[in-house]
């Protein structure tokens, strides 16, 4: 039998298990070579072995196939590394195959050391204790075969991936219902994540973006201060791996978002004691290196802490330091006319400069009157540092505006309460603003027109009775209409101050008080300020109602100067007929002047 | 590209087998059958395979081979078929798409081939020390034989339907219960289930004790429907939410399938509580570790407990944060019309709104006009009732019962009243209320107990309005009582109005007293010692089809009747103020002029002049005739519900109160 064997084999066994421990290195033996044209290791054609031999080599071979590939992966990523071309994630892979394929090389030491000793033959016997023949090979070689079979898997349909994405990737093929499988995949994750769990760690309790190769799921922005709440950062859902749920990367970004807020907009130093905290709390020292995969819960429960003492944090600035809430209120008061007296002064004060075209008027002198409406009301009493902010501004005019038209008052929030009263929310309050004070505007007017006609409705006397008689008729008809117009804008004016601003602003103080971060907080002020447009009609669906609105304040307008000019002319006739107690021709032309706008409204 | 094809070889070698003699023949039968056994073609034995299907294979040995040698080989080959068979198994279950059980199937078979490969190379290594004949080598297959043979049945029928998940546990259950009659082999292929059922045991961990289902190939039992969301409950009549956002799947393993109800219920009391935003956990103990134990009696026990935990922790939730009890007492307060003054004063101030017709009535205002009745009576003590809104149908009570088919309201008279629905219906006839239910509480008050609920109220609702026409009526009639009219049109209409109030009363008195209270009281006890949230849905659906039937909402006949004869009482409250009225303006309007301001009727009333009384008699005889009409009317209808009572009685008790109660108006006269 042994001259037989020998007989048919060109080559024996021993050096056949050799050539294979060298293909399963990924190198080229002797006789067993890497054949493109089949895609793996074979036996050279020419050497005649037995058939059951040579397809042994071959499927013994297959791990030598995956070896090349994973190790090809392994030596291409170590070769760009020098370029910087591979994320951390990418690195950590890199490594944690490195690590695996140590432990393959150990196996294989083992083996070669085996495949020394000789096979003993059926005729010739050696006493030989390890030996290897290909069949013991291929009981080695099964485990291994099982993880390089995993790896070789994961490098096929990671090598493109990056940074989160390719933790994402390797995290779905973990879940595997085989033991070794998931164990493999655990450990290999383990380390794959780690470089990720660190940039989440300082990202989290520092602020800090540590991510060179764009691989965290966070994505800063270089942007001015004022936006760096809305714009700075944001999620690149690409790089989020699928173990960290959205809701968790939500909050990981807003932490850090916070840290950053803090930092660069409220020069504050003190969050650090928060965070420091925060990491004491939940056990993970601020040293690096603290978490791995499967620990998700304490990376979540790093992070609700680090939000919750962080937010906490935040809130406190804006709400000590720069004293949000104070703000607003000084911003109901002076843009939302909450401080009558303050309103009224100054409604009388700027009224007869305003009534001049918008051209002629400098705001120069309207900051003057301002500051001289502030001293003489109660809001002197108030913090100078928000007198200081309240400010006029004169919008961009055209021909024929009046002074009306253009003045309106701003508040100045400054860095960083202007990442909360940004332009538009700031837009929002003047448009509020301009309808409120329009609506003083008429009242205040129509409060003139009563001041008119006040004196005169008893000073007919002297009159001819005719004309008396129609004058009397005449007023009394004014008298009612006012009156009219009175109630139309008291109770306007009663629904939009009481109604609208007082309830919105009971429940924005409500939920300010329960605002949990910064979020929550422009959530807030973002309804607030929708519940006043909506409901003062100055919103998308109240349109016409509106315009209906205007009309009507306008006809108010009107309708003062018209009295003014009739009592003019009232006291102007009474004033001739006692000079020649004749009666004017042109009265009934002014009377009927007069009642065109009557109808209408 | 990583499977090798093992069919590329040429042929064994050239010599045939039998030049060498017995012995040699011998050593090399030996060694191919020592590669056979792992699954490689030696020189004189080649596997055949039948294109197509991958498990029928055979192994073949060169013809001209010793006879007695060929037949010892013949023996084997069974066993090296089974090896392809399930080395070919494992290998394509390991693949990621096959699931976590056939994963762990898998990894057991290949930790089996682990043992059978060094095996071989146990043998080999006895060969090569020439130690090993044939026959040697048939008795040393012998221990693997069995269990290869029965794992190669089990693999060929798990490969045959490619099953998965849940099924696989049950066929390799199945199979080892078929074959327990070998120790060896069930007791492998117990330790197969267990390793194969470990995945799945992870699963059935998370989802029993945080309620969550981490199924990445959808191979538990319990199928998550996405796309129904909570917020459904409010608007959902038929409250699919709670049936059908987990369900079970036909695949159940059985070893689970006498537990699967109980946990799926547990998985979803969890899942109700991390709704609310209320993390809980079962408690977790070493010992209520669901993989670490093998018999199905402590899986059982594990998941008791943590049923009980669950149900309790959430009946807690919703009984005491989420305060059901208030709630349901609210519902009733407004619903089922217990509160009084807040009803007397909504339907005197809603009243002008109310009498119109339904696409003309404005909403916002009735919930206005609501919410004023709610403020200003003692409703406003109540902490919800702020969830009341109020809303109008576009239809009446019978035709929206027969809209609702699952109500058993039968069918047999609903095609007639499409004819009888009136034409000129009132926001009287469709009003109702409606009750803002926040998740979690709508698991138990959902949109299709609130339509019963708001069934109720619209029958209760128009029956106090014709309590109020009528009595209306009757203060007129009160107003000319001072008159005498014996025998006039009057004093029979006083009659019958007072028969109709009657009527109303016992009516509104049975709904009311008979029906509403004594369930509520039941169904609040109950409710009060109930177990678990799926008792208290019980608790409350059955007391409210116990409602909605003894109210007769349920019996077209009776409701048909009961419609009827209301119909009749408010065509006769409206008729007679107006008619009473009409003939009583006559004097009123000459004694204006002798007295000034007389506003009460009564008074001009009282001068009985003769004049009056003769305008009246002349009268008499246009205004008894409508109303002995309406007498005629009621009384033929109310006579009908006799027969009906009292044959539905039998079958239906409570309908013997209300007969007693209505009908004895009909005997009295």
């Amino acid at each position: 039998f042994g001259n037989l064997v020998k007989e048919e084999c060109e080559v024996s066994e021993e050096v056949l298990v050799r050539d294979v421990l060298y293909a399963s290195q990924g190198i080229d033996g002797k006789f067993v070579k890497f054949d493109k044209s089949v895609d793996g290791y074979v036996l050279a054609e020419s050497v005649r072995v037995p058939r059951a031999t040579r397809i042994m080599v071959r499927k013994v071979c297959e791990l030598g196939w995956l070896f090349r590939k994973v190790k090809g992966y392994v030596s291409e990523t170590v070769k760009s590394l020098a370029a910087e071309d591979v994320g951390t994630v990418g690195q950590a892979f890199c490594a944690a195959l490195q690590d695996e394929l140590t432990e393959y090389y150990k196996l294989l030491a083992v083996l070669e050391a085996q495949s020394m000793n000789p096979i003993p033959s059926v005729t010739e016997s050696v006493s030989s204790g390890n030996y290897l023949s290909l069949r013991r090979l291929s009981v080695w070689f099964a485990e291994p075969m099982v993880k390089m079979r995993l790896m070789a898997l994961l490098v096929d349909n990671c090598k493109v991936l990056k940074g989160g994405a390719m933790a994402g990737a390797i995290h779905m093929h973990a879940q595997h219902g085989d033991p070794i499988v998931h164990d493999f995949m655990k450990r290999l994750l383990r380390r794959v994540c780690s470089p990720l769990f660190e940039m989440v760690r300082t990202w989290v309790l520092e602020g800090e973006l540590e991510d060179i190769f764009m691989e965290f799921f966070v994505l800063g922005q270089p942007v001015k201060a004022e936006s760096l709440w809305t714009e700075g950062y944001q999620l690149r859902s690409a790089m989020l791996p699928s173990f960290i749920s959205q809701s968790l990367a939500h909050r990981i970004l807003r932490t850090g978002k916070s840290i950053n807020f803090l930092r660069v907009c409220c020069k504050d130093r003190s969050w650090a004691d928060a965070a420091t905290e925060a990491a004491a709390v939940t056990g993970t020292t601020t040293r690096r290196g603290g978490l791995g995969y499967g620990e998700t819960d304490a990376l979540e429960s790093l992070v609700t802490e680090a939000a919750r003492r962080i937010d906490k944090h935040l809130m406190d600035v804006v709400y000590r330091q720069y004293k949000f809430k104070e703000h607003c209120l000084a911003i109901k008061r002076y843009l939302l006319l909450g401080q009558g007296d303050f309103v009224q002064y100054l409604m009388d004060i700027v009224g007869p400069e305003l009534s001049e075209p918008a051209n002629t008027i400098s705001s120069f002198k309207l900051a003057g009157l301002l500051e001289s409406a502030i001293r003489s009301s109660s809001a002197q009493y108030d913090d100078p540092d928000i007198l200081d902010r309240l400010r006029v501004k004169m919008m961009p005019h055209n021909i024929g505006d009046r002074g009306w038209d253009v003045f309106s008052l701003e508040y100045d929030a400054r860095v960083p309460l202007n990442t909360l009263f940004t332009e538009s929310v700031m837009t929002k309050y003047l448009r509020i603003f301009n309808f409120l004070w329009k609506l003083r505007r008429v009242e205040h007017a129509l409060i003139g027109v009563w001041k008119t006609m006040k004196p005169n409705s008893i000073a007919f006397t002297k009159l001819p009775e005719a004309v008396k008689l129609q004058l009397i008729l005449a007023s009394r008809r004014c008298q009612v209409l006012w009156d009219e117009m009175n109630h139309f804008i008291t109770n306007l004016q009663y629904y939009i101050m009481f109604e609208v601003l007082e309830v919105s602003w009971s429940n924005f103080s409500s939920e300010m008080e329960a605002a949990k971060d910064l979020d929550d907080l422009l959530a807030a002020h973002e309804k607030y300020l929708h519940s006043i447009v909506e409901k003062s009609l100055l919103g998308e669906r109240s349109q016409s109602l509106y315009k209906t609105l205007f009309v009507l304040l306008d006809l108010v307008l009107r309708f003062r100067s018209h009295a003014d000019r009739l009592y003019e002319g009232v006291n102007e006739l009474q004033a001739r007929t006692v000079e020649s107690s004749l009666p004017s021709r042109d009265k009934p032309n002014r009377q009927s002047s007069k009642k065109t706008p009557v109808p209408g409204s | 590209s990583k499977g090798f094809s093992m069919e590329s070889f040429s042929p064994g070698l050239d010599t045939p087998i039998a030049c060498y003699d017995a012995l040699l023949q011998e050593l090399i039968v030996i060694d191919d059958l020592l590669s056979c056994l792992v699954g490689i073609e030696g020189r004189y034995v080649s596997i055949k395979r039948v294109r197509g299907n991958e498990d029928c294979i055979s192994f073949q040995i060169d013809a001209s081979m010793d006879l007695a040698l060929q037949e010892s080989a013949k023996r084997i080959f069974p066993l090296c078929e089974s090896y392809l068979l399930v080395y070919q198994f494992v290998e394509s279950r390991s693949q990621f798409k096959a699931g976590l059980v056939n994963h762990a199937f898998a990894a057991a078979l290949r930790a089996l081939l682990l043992d059978y490969q060094a095996m071989v190379a146990q043998l080999e290594h006895q060969f090569r020390l020439g130690r090993l004949s044939i026959q040697g080598l048939w008795f040393y297959c012998q221990p693997m034989m069995g269990s290869m043979q029965a794992l190669s049945i089990v693999i060929k029928k798990a490969s045959a339907k490619s099953i998965v998940g849940s099924a696989l546990l049950n066929l390799l259950q199945s199979q080892a219960k078929a074959m327990a009659g070998d120790h060896v082999v069930r007791s492998l292929l117990e330790k197969m289930i267990q390793s194969a059922s470990s995945a799945y045991l992870v699963i059935l961990e998370r989802w029993v004790y945080e309620g969550v289902i981490d199924d990445p190939h959808g191979e538990f039992f319990i199928a998550e429907d996405k796309s129904l969301q909570k917020e459904s409950l409010s608007q959902d009549y038929d409250a699919k939410y709670w049936r059908q956002r987990y369900s079970l799947k036909d695949e159940i393993p059985s070893f689970l399938a006498s537990a699967a109800e109980t946990i799926l219920t547990t998985g979803k009391y969890l899942n109700v509580m991390r709704e609310c935003g209320h993390t809980i956990q079962v408690p977790m103990s070493e010992n209520t570790k669901l993989m670490s134990s093998g018999s199905s009696h402590h899986y059982l026990e594990c998941i008791k407990a943590a049923y009980e935990f669950s149900s309790s922790e959430l009946l807690n939730l919703i009984k005491e944060k989420y305060d059901l009890m208030g709630k349901l007492r609210s519902i009733k307060h407004y619903l089922l019309l217990d509160q009084g003054d807040f009803l007397v004063h909504f339907m005197d101030i809603a009243r002008d709104e109310l009498i119109k017709r339904p696409d003309e009535i404005s909403v916002e205002k009735l919930q206005s006009l609501l919410e004023l009745a709610l403020r200003t009576t003692a409703a406003a003590a109540d902490p919800f009732h702020e969830d009341l809104t109020c809303c109008v149908e576009r239809t009446t009570l019978l035709k929206r019962l027969s809209t609702l088919k699952d109500l058993k309201f039968s069918g047999t008279v609903s095609e007639k009243d499409d004819v009888d629905e009136p034409v000129n219906i009132t926001g009287m006839d469709t009003y109702s209320l409606s009750y803002k239910v926040q998740w979690p509480l709508s698991l138990v008050i959902s949109r299709k107990a609130l339509t019963k609920y708001q069934l109720i109220f619209h029958f209760l609702f128009h029956c106090k309005h014709v309590n109020r026409q009528l009595c209306e009526a009757w203060q007129i009639h009160q107003g000319i009582r001072a008159l005498n009219m014996k025998g006039t049109a009057v004093s029979v209409s006083s009659l019958l109005c007072r028969s109709m109030l009657k009527f109303i009363n016992s009516l509104l008195h049975y709904l009311t007293f008979e029906v509403l209270e004594p369930n509520w009281h039941v169904m609040h006890n109950r409710l009060l010692g109930a177990k678990s949230i799926d008792e208290v849905i019980q608790y409350h659906d059955f007391f409210l089809d116990k409602c909605l039937r003894e109210c007769l909402l349920l019996s077209p006949v009776l409701l048909m009747k009961m419609e009827k004869l209301k119909s009749i009482c408010l065509q006769y409250a409206a008729v007679t103020q107006w008619l009473i009225t009409s003939s009583i303006d006559i004097p009123k309007t000459d004694a204006q002029s002798n007295t000034s301001h007389e506003t009460k009727k009564s008074k001009p009333i009282k001068r009985r002049n003769p004049s009056q009384k003769l305008k009246l008699a002349s009268e008499d005889r246009s205004l008894v005739e409508p109303i002995l009409t309406f007498e005629k009317d009621f009384t033929s209808q109310l006579r009908s519900l006799r027969p009906i009572l009292s044959s539905s009685a039998q079958a239906e008790p409570y309908l013997t109160h209300l007969a007693q109660l209505i009908l004895g108006v009909g005997r009295d006269q």
